[in-house]
């Protein structure tokens, strides 16, 4: 026999300050539905849990009303009491008699009593319509695959290696190591990329959990978080892989700067990359070096700042302070973005080498001119209007990462979404380096411009998140909300009533629902427990009432609708 | 700003409020800490998001007598589901032109997508909204399905 | 209408159908929806009265042997909830052709609909539609303030026995089960339906499908001018996403999509900025 005990919390007097307790109890004693109800000095007390667990045993509860304030510490007690007495916690109805009543309405006991009654009225409704959605697992696959063996690649599979998980590093290059591989020096030391990146490399080969795929590109990611059922396409041939997590880590591309600044017309206007080689191969005769920063960036094609620019430029022109007998290093910029102390304190060493800085304004851009080679740069200072006439030996244009060329592609294999930059998108603010779809992280440059400093920090970022999953045995569906604890449930079809429109399919943001053919022509909606996070919008679509999450279901806010306002 | 008493003499009114788990929630509960001095016309039903309420509870509400509706939910690019909460900020806006058709008044469903952290927001939309349907004409020819001169209850 | 019968009938002899649903004026001058597989046949067949085509053609559809390709002699507004219904996996469109049969300026203003053509007309002239909301009775039920509006409106529906009729006609409600034949949401045995329930969860539901075919108040035995319901709500999605329920069978409703694919006039994201950057004023 169904036996509902409801628990009024009088929180020491906060709530029972303003609401009449005892006489609601003593309402819901007399309604006639077998109800009891207690009034208690508090819920959340780790003796409460003992002593409300024993009461609800005692008087034989199979459901619960507790009223009073809606903090989570509550919730841990009673969800102890309630492991006592042996109830399932889907049976208990929270209700907000504190934060939702007796604070707010403390000049109005009147409405205040009656508002308390309606929301445990409305409360024992909810308990009387709520269903439970069927939970399903997964085995997780052990295994991570990473895609990328840049910096945040790197420091993503070292993480996880160390950690006993192994690690499928793809990489689309001969060599591990990305863009480090072409820096001549990374700032603010003297070492070059190589150098710098060499003990991740090295890890690479030591480590026997890193399996290093070089020539490799993704082909297909099928499946979910905990399964990932991959195919990719390495330099002996196709390999089937099964993933718990992905970390995607493919870096960014370099913005060529066509026809800005007659790149591409005179010999000495080169790129920041071109700089780093020619410092490998041989810097040559230059010895009048000008900087031009926010070539192709902070424009309205790509209005983002890509951070490593300005740091490049400066380690770039204390160089040629400093290497060059007779250099000159002067950099035309529209704001020195350095942030942080190192980069800050490398500012500062620069300008006392000797390195020149000139402001330039968006709308009067410096200009090159030189018939056969450069001659001389034009720049209008913004501060004062001046014209200065620069001659220089080269002019080096410092030009933003931009996506990846493979970004578009990918993005379609995995299902994740680009941001309007072409960029990797993450669910930005509330979960940092996650994507739209559970266990798909992404880290470093394809992300966002980044150095190599924050894209490895990242890849360990990503790693971490990608153990939060890997760590368990078995992930269960109801596991994966956008919550901590338990999903609210999942979308559920109700059998023999889907019409097959295919307005949820339409209108999910995790891509959970799909049209399956049941055989006899009829679509019908089956929902992807694992990627549906309760959102709900599938239920409010659809036409005739077929999709419900049974936690939330029709039946049940039908009910507590006709119980909000007992008069 | 009136008190509850001077508010009391005013209509009556009967609000029904969906507030999303995150911004419409915890704006509501920080409220209550700060102690906000509210109407008590207004009961809360918490849902997951905003995108979880059904349009025809909307209707279902306001048959039942409810005056007014509203859906609290968070800004559009802060949802924790991601883009759920835009096709639902888009559907209850066209459920505003259909109650504006019918002359019910689109003014009876709130929308306040973003009272997150914000909880002086919670407590001047529930102000402004419960101030707003005490000026309204009940909604009294609509509910009911009738008047007394209609033939009811058909063979049952 | 000479040319409707001919392209029937070519299409008939031709094979290139295996057969073409219109309707058929049979003994007594009764006129019924039929599909015609003889070519000869095709002398029987008429173009009018209005008759709510798209819904025949989706029951013909259904119990028609797999690959069947069927003509539909189709107004603009069958047209439409044609496209509607194929968009929403009701109808399958691969096979399906249609007879375009354009109505008169008059017919239009009756209809009060704005593109009383089907996308290509074999029968009829293009004429200009009517704008719905010139029309005087749109006007005296739409116009003045929201209480008077809401008055006429309660004293309309008050008509209402309930037939369903106007569900029964409309082709874009095809939900088996109705939501409005679950208890639920509507009582059983009590007449006038309960309108705030009944027609505007109806109303609700064809937001953004209505095709304005008018059927609805046409079938209404107590001439309740239900289209009127919808006008304002396609309007609202005309002016702010371009979007007509019917005209384009690769778009989805923009209420569906989230602001990114579908931004509409007033929500829109400016196409350089990040999604989740501008969450913040």
């Amino acid at each position: 026999m169904a036996k509902t005990v409801v628990l009024l919390c009088n929180c020491f007097g906060e709530i029972g300050g303003v609401l009449p307790l005892e006489e609601i109890a003593g309402k819901l004693r007399e309604s006639g539905d077998g109800l009891s109800a207690h009034v208690l000095p508090s819920l959340c007390m780790d003796r409460d849990a003992e002593r409300m667990g024993t009461l609800l045993r005692d008087e034989g509860a199979d459901s619960v009303v507790a009223g009073g304030c809606p903090s989570p510490a509550r919730r841990e007690t009673l969800r102890r009491a309630l492991e006592i007495a042996g109830i399932d916690p889907a049976r208990c109805a929270h209700v907000d008699l504190r934060e939702g009543c007796a604070w707010i309405h403390r000049n109005d006991a009147a409405g205040a009593a009656r508002k308390a009654a309606d929301l445990l009225a409305m409360g024992l409704a909810s308990l009387g319509e709520r269903g439970t959605s069927p939970d399903v697992w997964t085995e997780v696959r052990p295994e991570c695959l990473v895609v990328g063996a840049g910096p945040a690649g790197l420091a993503a599979a070292s993480a996880l290696a160390r950690r006993g998980v192994t690690t499928h590093l793809v990489e689309r290059s001969a060599q591990a190591g990305g863009m480090m591989n072409l820096l001549s020096r990374v700032y603010p030391g003297n070492e070059d990329g190589k150098s710098r990146i060499a003990p991740g490399v090295r890890e690479l080969e030591e480590n026997p959990r890193i399996v290093f795929h070089p020539r490799s590109r993704v082909l297909s990611v099928k499946g979910f978080a905990g399964d990932f059922k991959v195919l990719v396409q390495t330099a002996d041939g196709p390999l089937h892989l099964r993933a718990g997590a992905v970390i995607v880590a493919t870096g960014a591309g370099v913005f060529l700067p066509a026809k800005m600044y007659r790149y591409g017309e005179l010999k000495q206007v080169i790129t920041l990359m071109e700089l780093e080689r020619r410092w490998t191969r041989g810097i040559g005769e230059a010895k009048r070096f000008v900087f031009i920063q926010c070539v192709g960036a902070r424009c309205p094609e790509r209005p983002y700042c890509s951070t490593i620019c300005c740091p490049s430029s400066l380690k770039n022109a204390v160089r040629v302070m400093e290497e060059i007998p007779g250099g000159e290093a002067t950099v035309l910029h529209r704001d020195i973005m350095t942030p942080g102390a190192v980069l800050e304190k490398y500012y500062r060493k620069a300008m006392e080498t000797g390195v020149r800085f000139v402001r330039f304004r968006e709308d009067a851009p410096p200009e090159v001119t030189g018939s056969e080679t450069v001659e001389e740069v034009r720049v209008r200072d913004a501060a004062g209007g001046k014209v200065w006439a620069l001659p220089a030996d080269a002019v080096v244009l410092a030009t933003p990462l931009v996506p990846g060329m493979d970004n578009r592609s990918l993005k379609d294999l995995l299902g994740i979404e680009l941001d309007g930059h072409g960029f990797f998108a993450e669910t930005y603010p509330l979960h940092p380096l996650e994507t739209r779809m559970d266990g798909i992280f992404i880290a470093g440059s394809a992300r966002w411009p980044v150095s190599s400093e924050q894209a490895a920090a990242q890849g360990e970022g990503a790693a971490v998140k990608a153990l939060g999953i890997l760590v368990q045995g078995r992930v269960s569906a109801l596991s994966l909300g956008r919550v901590p604890g338990r999903k609210l449930g999942h979308g559920r079809v109700e059998e023999g009533s889907c019409t097959g429109c295919g307005n949820c399919v339409a209108v999910c943001p995790f891509l959970a629902c799909s049209l399956q053919d049941t055989g006899n022509g009829r679509l019908v909606s089956r929902v992807n427990k694992m990627r549906c996070k309760a959102c709900g919008n599938c239920v409010s679509v659809c036409p005739n009432g077929t999709m419900q999450i049974p936690e939330h279901n029709y039946r049940m806010v039908g009910a507590m609708i006709r119980k909000a306002f007992s008069e | 700003m009136e008190t509850a008493s001077e508010r009391n003499e005013g209509k009556p009114v009967k609000i029904l409020v969906f507030a999303c788990r995150w911004c419409g929630g915890i704006g509501a509960e920080r409220a209550g800490w700060k102690r906000a001095d509210l109407p008590a016309s207004f009961r809360v039903i918490p849902v997951e998001c905003a995108a979880l309420v059904e349009p025809d509870a909307v209707f279902r509400a306001l048959a039942a007598g409810i005056d007014g509706v509203a859906v609290l939910g968070c800004h559009v690019g802060g949802c924790r589901y991601d883009e759920a909460n835009h096709a639902a900020l888009k559907r209850m806006e066209l459920l505003k032109v259909l109650l504006d058709t019918a002359g019910i008044g689109g003014e009876r469903l709130c929308l306040a997508f973003g009272t997150a952290h914000e909880d002086h927001q919670f407590a001047a939309v529930m102000g402004d909204f419960h101030r707003l349907l005490q000026g309204m004409p009940p909604l009294a020819p609509w509910t009911g399905g009738g008047d007394e001169d209609s033939p009811r209850s058909v063979g049952t | 209408m000479k040319e409707i019968k001919d392209m029937s009938r070519d299409l008939l002899e031709r094979r290139e159908v295996d057969g073409v649903l219109g309707l058929r004026q049979g003994a007594y001058d009764i006129v019924e929806p039929h599909v015609f597989r003889d070519p000869g046949e095709t002398s029987l067949l008429v173009t009018e009265p209005k008759w709510p085509m798209a819904k025949t053609a989706m029951k013909v559809l259904r119990d028609a042997p797999e690959g069947f390709r069927l003509a539909v002699v189709a107004r603009g507004c069958d047209e439409r909830a044609l496209t509607e219904l194929a968009k929403r996996n009701q109808v399958r469109d691969r096979n399906l052709r249609i007879i375009g049969v354009a109505c008169t300026e008059a017919r239009a203003k009756e209809c009060l609909c704005d593109r009383p053509y089907p996308r290509e007309i074999h029968g009829g002239r293009q004429e200009p539609g009517a704008d719905p909301f010139e029309d005087p009775r749109v006007r005296a039920l739409l116009e003045g303030d929201s209480r008077e509006r809401m008055n006429r409106w309660a004293s309309l529906l008050r008509r209402c026995i309930k037939c369903y009729g106007c569900r029964n006609a409309c082709p874009i409600c095809v939900c088996v089960p109705c939501k409005l034949e679950d208890e639920i949401w509507v009582e059983k045995g009590s007449v006038p339906a309960e309108m705030l329930v009944f027609h505007l969860i109806r109303a609700f539901h064809l937001s953004d499908t209505c095709v304005a075919c008018g059927a609805c108040q046409e079938a209404c035995p107590v001439f309740i001018p239900l289209l009127s319901l919808q006008l304002a709500m396609r309007r609202t999605l005309k002016e702010e996403y371009g979007y007509e329920p019917g005209m384009e069978r690769d778009r989805r409703s923009p209420v569906l999509k989230n602001a990114f694919e579908e931004p509409g006039t007033r929500k829109s994201v400016p196409a350089w900025v990040s999604p989740l950057e501008e969450n913040h004023d």
